[in-house]
């Protein structure tokens, strides 16, 4: 039995919103059938044998990740807790685990990666956290001077481990600064 | 990047592919060309790919609200994605990306395009996924399974417990009665 408390009876009206389905004149266009297995293949060996260097938009990437650091460096502490300090840093970093990848530096994706984890869960930038960010900073950067391709074998997956572990070193120390 | 994802598309078939530097010069051209799908990078300056989503499904100069649109972006994070969606994408492409990827992506357009919503706060492709009701294959969180299973369970203690009714009431499956509900006891 329902009676006057029931909670269904005593929920706010719910927003009025319009739904509707546009024409799909894509689908008009292309027709039916989707791409071969080969044409598939070709447009991924396309993306696998592309030689463009990646070297100098990395620099670029660094050079604004390390102007990121230096800003929030000269701010007064109270100041570099805001998001957009930690973006400054953040939005390059971001870009090197983008761009890495589609240009054959595995490795440098996979850091930057455990780099961007690290920047989006903390909420204050702190010298142990710059510390952090510049080692790596300082490994990406030895990577691509020394033209890591790929994942890097052992000695690339060492060096993950060893930047994995210096953030999970930097939360026991200061588990409050771990954004739930 | 632009020119690897320029290739791309004309090796898919596309007939012609239209480039732009940024969010700004995106939107000139998305005005003048109308292109049947935008694929636009997060980070772009001075206008990035959020903006000109924003500005392709709200402004009134945009020749197609509806357009599809697809965002890269090196971001994986939930609060990004859910960031991305509530400004209107379509899709969401994480890079790094494999040709499949993309396609996958484009053929999600094409083949499963998503109804739009317009509600007080937002416009533009309905964010949730409609629900297959034939679809028999695994599941893509481990709590949707946990889920699906205690449903399941829920119904066989139901249908036991039906059966246990039916044989205090003296009666089979499928048999018409003629009784109310004061002649059962339900305990």
């Amino acid at each position: 039995m329902t009676d006057k408390n029931d909670d269904h009876f005593n929920l706010t009206p719910r927003r009025k919103a319009e739904f509707f389905m546009p024409p799909n004149h894509l689908k008009n266009k292309v027709g039916f059938g989707g791409l071969s297995d080969d044409i598939l293949n070709k447009a991924q060996a396309l993306l696998e044998n592309n030689t463009a260097d990646f070297r100098p938009l990395g620099e670029m990437y660094l050079e604004s990740m390390m102007r990121g650091v230096e800003h929030v460096k000269a701010l007064p502490d109270s100041m570099a807790n805001d998001d957009a300090s930690i973006a400054s840093i953040l939005f390059p970093v971001m870009q090197l685990k983008a761009n890495g990848g589609m240009f054959h530096y595995n490795l440098v994706t996979l850091i930057a990666d455990r780099l961007v984890q690290f920047l989006e869960v903390i909420e204050t930038i702190d010298k142990d956290a710059i510390e952090i960010i510049q080692a790596f900073h300082t490994t990406i950067r030895a990577i691509l001077l020394g033209q890591i391709k790929g994942d890097g074998g052992t000695r690339g997956l060492d060096l993950l481990d060893a930047l994995n572990a210096a953030c999970y070193r930097y939360f026991e120390k200061y588990p409050e600064k771990k954004r739930s | 990047m632009l020119e690897i994802c320029k290739t791309l598309h004309l090796t898919f078939g596309v007939g012609e592919v239209l480039a732009a530097k940024n969010g700004e010069e995106g939107f000139e051209i998305f005005r003048k060309e109308n292109p049947d799908i935008v694929l636009a990078d997060w980070m772009m300056h001075p206008t990035d790919g959020i903006s000109l989503t924003r500005r392709i499904r709200n402004d009134s100069r945009s020749p197609n609200h509806y357009v599809p649109i697809i965002l890269m972006t090196g971001f994986s994070e939930k609060k990004r994605v859910m960031q991305a969606r509530d400004s209107g994408v379509t899709e969401f492409l994480v890079k790094p990306f494999t040709a499949r990827d993309l396609y996958k992506r484009i053929a999600q357009i094409i083949e499963r395009p998503r109804q739009f919503v317009r509600s007080e706060d937002f416009f533009g492709p309905d964010r949730r996924r409609k629900a297959d009701a034939a679809y028999n294959g695994p599941y893509k969180r481990e709590s949707d399974a946990k889920l699906a299973a205690a449903q399941k369970q829920r119904m066989r203690e139901a249908s036991l417990h039906l059966d246990t009714l039916r044989q205090k009431a003296g009666i089979s499956k499928g048999s018409k009665i003629d009784m109310s509900g004061d002649d059962i006891d339900f305990s």
